[in-house]
């Protein structure tokens, strides 16, 4: 296990070209079996060791029934102790170094797959790391996570047994193969007669079952979907007494489940039946015809024996190279998944004169913004603003107006298009971005917190705080009393989906963290669910100790954030349609005017 | 494990049909060996071609004979697992539509789906297996031990010395195998976990530019996983070395056996041959064993999993009949009502008077029990103490079903499901007149956003559908509680996300209402003109009045009136 620099990167060597460079679709197997073994390129000297013992192994478990049968043939024709001795102990000397290698090409192999597969998860991981966010924004989370994890373990579970399998079937109907050919050329003309019949026989089944399969797999998918929205609809469910209704809906669903998986498996069974059939059928064409040419003194009884013990041998590893074939192509489908990940565009590298900076002022500046997601509509069009040191910046305006947009560009999670952005009047592209974001903190109105203790999750914003610095930021945050009234205090664990403390306390804990990070730069957005106005006074006061002395962009609802704010952007379809203080905006008599007016007549007190 | 398998009875008889095909198949794998003893010895040795060609007949003949069993086997076992899985399912689902929101705390909804589909899958895999493999792999191994004996006894009494001693020995690595890989589970849950908060977190942990830290937490698990899976596996692929190694060097010590007996005369080729024979093939069973015991320990877990779901008490009041049907007027009154959930007192002792079309106003902080309470008149909770009348009339002498055909819920947090508009709506209400549905829409001031999309009330909502704003939401929600015309409407702040306006306008017409309303909310402004407002605190009720008097009455309202008057300027 080499744990060098590169273990995030595979190796590219393309010394094997493929020949002729088929059209990626119909290469796409290949493309992707190529990548796999790129993983597994640094583990080369120990894979062609597992080779070297699978064409060992595999040898050795062709010459044991062979051995046998000559062992037979002793017995009864010359029973001759010496010879016997011999060849007892050769076989036992075959036996015992055929488990052996059996056993190392496992252990190595395990070693191998293990490493690889650990190698692409951290790549993976790492991978996601340096995506954009907006990357995140598109995709369903969960069917992100299933990539990450579902289709990991497809790879991983195939990647431990598939490669030996497939190799040992195809060195073992070879070698097979050449040895009934070897032992009697027309015995083996009538065993090989099953192959077309098996041939046949499995298609019409697959054929079968792939289709009900597929079907399964859809109902199946519609009884999780249809359980997941009336599971979590229960309230509603039973206020409105539709369990009767729903049970119905449901039952109809679980009766097409269960017809396709009736078929599916029914199908499926028959392909070992199937097997067990042919298998029996060679081994009596074996002994019968075998048995006619004993009679005639062509063959020795001795050959009849290692012939049928060989036809199992011949047969079995056809039905499991099927098998494998089948899950070497679930893992591919899985590793594409994985791999298209990867190949999403990382977020750009620092530009290379890019400073670190240490310590900056916060004296930031938009100078005639135009940014886009995509090519054609501008996001953000001519956005000009200056903040001072320590000032706060209030962006208000309806969803998809682009107000978290401008905090992703200052934050460098987008290049722009037109213009510039600086910062103490620097240029943002020439900072790194590590020591860009190093000055920032977030609180995010969804107070996102991790599965573990209250101290840890504080702790995310400096990782090297002290246990009293943890719990200065917290009585700064109004969170220490709360976090002290909990059992276990600051060894209380979070749940990272909400469990735990109420929504308010989250917040007060985001706070906190913020306060621990101790940044220049503060973004806030702003919650909008209602919150027990306790709580909220709690959070009001936190938040203005929080923002003091530093320059703040907040996602504003609440009016009196607004009010308070040095400097408001009134954000309408990617433009600032107003800016100034509140009292400069309220005398130009224009949207925001309007907006206040609105809800002070009807004494609200979000906008 | 017993519960879930007695639902198998119900398909015994094709369980018995499965099981006996099943035995014949084996029967006939098992007459093998015998039949080709006899053609070695009796056929070939003595030269004798019909003993050769007859019982090849009947070797080839019983190969199909087994055939037609194994292929009718695969549909009746086919039909049990099946079975079993649609019952199971059919009966969770059924289960927890009788859970109340208690219940739903000790499970989550995605820990209940995945009982729900990949548990049921487990145990319709260890039915069929039980159906068509497990028990063939030792009936198998007996009965070619006892065939064995019939061929020749010296020799059997080798293989039945051995195969015990190996099975022991695969036994105890895969019990050891089973016990690791639930190991390997809880690492693989660790990394699981990590990658999981690490997606819901993205914001968060670019923001604070922690993507380097991340990756550090996520290669600690990583690497833990992979150290246990490495183990976990290595032992695993241990233990058939082993076994093969064990079962060959039998093979050799039958083989001197045989040639001794041979010499001395008492045994036969054809019995020697017979023997290894049956060897070779208890090794290739020993090889499903290893399967079968991994199928059988998952599907040990998922069964008792899926009991937990069955047996989990629910309460009994839901089945008693009660009155058939009572005509509420909206008359409501709590007195001395108490609610403990764990053991925690939620609500003490709260006393409520209220008359019909009065409009009540519930204002507290979080878990001081507002929504509890609320959920104690359609009884999604069960009061513990105390008693609640609707006009004169016990609570638990009230059809549960009818009282809650006269309550509207509105919930804090919106639920609405995927289909259309329309079809939502009329959840409140079903066979609800398109008339009926419109009517509601309007009075919730959905109506003409309805109208304005391009498919109006036929506009789906859900994964693929529209997305509606919070405010849109709350106001479908509000609309499918008005179509059923309640007689007690409860809101439990779910006004939260209208703008001022609208929500003044839904105000005035729920007024009009012929309902009682009870009304959460954490606005001064909304809960101002309702006919009495009550304050909790700690799951009691400290204030009560209406805006007035608990502006001079509450110093806990005017501390909240006073910082929302703030926000106003």
């Amino acid at each position: 296990m080499t744990k060098d620099k590169s273990r995030n990167q595979p190796v590219i060597r393309r010394h094997h070209q493929g020949i002729g460079t088929a059209p990626p679709k119909v290469d796409d197997m290949k493309a992707t079996l190529k990548r796999i073994w790129r993983y597994m390129y640094q583990e080369k000297k120990k894979f062609n060791v597992v080779l070297a013992m699978i064409v060992l192994s595999s040898g050795l478990s062709l010459l044991g029934p062979y051995l046998l049968g000559a062992a037979v043939d002793e017995i009864i024709e010359e029973p001759n102790t010496g010879t016997l001795w011999t060849m007892l102990s050769l076989l036992f000397g075959v036996y015992v170094f055929q488990s052996l290698f059996l056993w190392l090409q496992n252990y190595w192999m395990i070693n191998i797959s293990q490493n690889t597969i650990y190698k692409m998860r951290n790549h993976l991981f790492s991978h996601l790391q340096r995506l954009p966010i907006l990357f995140f924004q598109k995709r369903q989370q969960g069917e992100l996570m299933s990539r990450l994890t579902n289709d990991m373990e497809n790879v991983s579970r195939t990647l431990n047994t598939a490669v030996i399998q497939f190799v040992t079937s195809i060195l073992t109907i070879t070698g097979t193969l050449l040895i009934m050919l070897w032992l009697s050329p027309l015995l083996t003309l009538f065993t090989v007669t099953i192959v077309p019949v098996m041939y046949f026989g499995m298609k019409w089944i697959t054929k079968r079952t792939g289709k009900y399969f597929k079907e399964q797999q859809k109902h199946l998918g519609d009884v999780n979907g249809y359980v997941e929205e009336m599971f979590s609809g229960q309230t509603i469910i039973s206020m409105f007494s539709r369990e009767e209704r729903v049970i119905k809906d449901f039952e109809a669903k679980n009766e097409a489940l269960k017809n396709s998986g009736y078929w599916a498996q029914t199908y499926s069974g028959f392909i070992p039946k199937l097997m067990n059939m042919l298998n029996n059928v060679s081994f009596a064409i074996i002994v019968g015809a075998g048995g006619l040419l004993a009679l005639n003194g062509s063959i020795s009884i001795g050959v009849i024996v290692t012939f049928t013990t060989y036809s199992r041998q011949f047969t079995r590893p056809l039905n499991d190279l099927a098998n494998q074939y089948n899950m070497i192509l679930s893992a591919v489908a899985g590793a594409e998944r994985v791999f298209q990940i990867i190949d999403e565009n990382e977020e750009k590298q620092d530009e290379q004169l890019a400073e670190d900076i240490k310590e900056i002022k916060g004296d930031i500046e938009f100078r005639s913004v135009d940014f886009s997601y995509e090519k054609e509509n501008l996001t953000l069009s001519n956005i000009n603003f200056h903040a001072s040191p320590g000032e706060t910046v209030a962006l208000v305006g309806p969803t998809g107006a682009g107000k978290t947009t401008i905090i992703s560009l200052l934050s460098r999670f987008y290049e722009i298009n037109k213009g510039s952005i600086l910062i103490d009047g620097q240029e943002i592209h020439s900072m790194t971005r590590d020591s860009l974001r190093r000055q920032m903190g977030v609180v995010l109105q969804d107070s996102t917190m991790f599965h573990t203790t209250i101290r840890e999750n504080l702790r995310y914003g400096r990782l090297d705080a002290t246990d009293e610095e943890v719990e200065y930021a917290a009585k700064a945050a109004h969170a220490h009393e709360f976090i002290t009234h909990l059992p276990d205090g600051y060894e209380t664990v979070l749940d990272s989906d909400g469990g735990g403390v109420s929504h308010g306390q989250r917040q007060l804990l985001s706070i906190a963290r913020a306060m621990l990070a101790d940044p220049a730069l503060l973004i806030l957005d702003e919650a909008t669910s209602s919150i027990d106005t306790v709580t909220e006074i709690k959070i009001n006061d936190a938040l203005s100790k929080l923002m003091k002395g530093r320059t703040s962009f907040v996602i504003a609802h609440r009016l009196n954030t607004i009010r308070a704010a040095d400097l408001i952007l009134v954000l309408q379809h990617g433009e600032i349609i107003e800016k100034g203080s509140h009292q400069e905006l309220l005398q130009q008599e224009g949207f925001y005017s309007g907006l206040v007016r609105a809800q002070q007549a009807e004494g609200k007190a979000s906008v | 494990m017993k519960k879930v398998f007695s639902y198998a009875t119900a398909y015994k008889a094709s369980a018995i049909i499965a099981l006996l095909l099943m035995l014949l198949e084996l029967t006939v794998e098992l007459i093998q060996p015998l039949l080709m003893a006899h053609i070695i010895d009796e056929g070939i040795m003595k030269e004798d071609y019909t003993v050769v060609s007859i019982y090849g007949g009947v070797l080839a003949g019983l190969s199909l004979l087994a055939f037609a069993a194994g292929i009718i086997n695969s549909f009746f076992a086919a039909n049990v697992s099946q079975g079993v899985g649609f019952d199971i399912r059919r009966d969770l689902f059924k289960k927890v539509q009788s859970f109340t929101n208690d219940n739903f705390q000790s499970y989550s909804t995605p820990n209940l789906v995945t009982r729900m589909t990949n548990d049921v899958i487990q145990i319709q895999n260890l039915v069929l297996m039980l159906m068509r493999i497990a028990l063939r792999a030792p009936l198998f191994i007996i009965f070619a031990l006892v065939m064995a004996f019939t061929v020749n006894v010296t020799l059997a009494f080798i293989l039945v010395a051995a195969v015990p001693l190996l099975g022991g020995f695969l036994f105890w690595v895969l019990l050891k195998g089973v016990k690791l890989f639930k190991g390997v589970q809880s690492r693989l849950d660790h990394v699981n976990t990590v990658i999981r908060e690490n997606l819901a977190g993205v914001r968060l942990i670019k923001g604070f530019n922690r993507g380097d830290y991340e990756e550090e937490r996520f290669d600690k698990v990583n690497n833990s996983l992979m150290e246990k899976n490495k183990h976990a596996l290595w032992l695993m692929e241990i233990a058939m070395p082993i076994i093969m190694l064990g079962m060959n060097v039998i093979i050799l010590v039958l083989l001197f056996v045989g040639a001794v007996q041979l010499n001395i005369g008492g045994a036969q080729a054809g019995e020697v041959v017979a023997i290894i024979n049956y060897a070779t093939r208890i090794m290739f069973t020993f090889s499903i064993f290893s399967f079968l015991i991994m199928v059988f320990s998952r599907g040990n877990a998922s069964a008792n999993r899926i009991s937990q779901v069955l047996e989990e008490p629910v309460p009994q009041f839901l089945n008693a009949a009660g009155r058939p049907h009572f005509n509420l007027s909206g008359n409501v009154s709590l007195k001395e009502v108490s609610f403990s959930r764990n053991e925690a007192e939620v609500l003490k002792g709260i006393t409520l008077d209220v008359k019909a079309g009065e409009t009540i106003g519930i204002l507290g902080e979080t878990g001081s029990g507002k929504t509890s309470l609320l959920h104690l008149l359609p009884r999604l909770h069960d009061k513990s103490k105390g008693r609640i009348l609707f006009d004169d009339v016990e609570i638990d002498d009230v059809n549960v079903k009818s009282l809650r055909q006269q309550i509207s819920l509105v919930p804090q947090e919106v639920h609405l499901f995927s289909g259309s508009v329309k079809e939502n709506i009329a959840w409140g209400k079903e066979n609800a007149a398109e008339g009926e549905i419109i009517e509601a829409a309007k009075q919730a001031e959905i109506h003409s956003f309805i109208t304005s999309l391009p498919n109006g009330y036929d506009t789906m909502l859900g994964q693929k559908g529209v997305t509606f704003s919070g405010g849109q939401k709350q106001r479908l929600s509000i609309a499918r509680a008005l179509v059923r015309k309640p007689k007690i409407l409860i809101l439990d702040d779910s006004t939260s996300a209208l703008d001022a306006h609208t929500e003044a306008r839904l105000l005035k017409t729920l007024k009009q209402q012929n309902c009682t309303i009870f009304m959460v909310a954490q606005k001064i402004s909304s809960l101002r003109a309702a006919d009495q407002i009550i304050v909790m605190h700690q799951g009691e009720l400290i204030a009560e009045g209406n805006h007035e008097q608990l502006l001079s009455l509450s110093s806990y309202y005017q501390q909240v009136y006073k910082s929302q008057q703030e926000d106003v300027m």
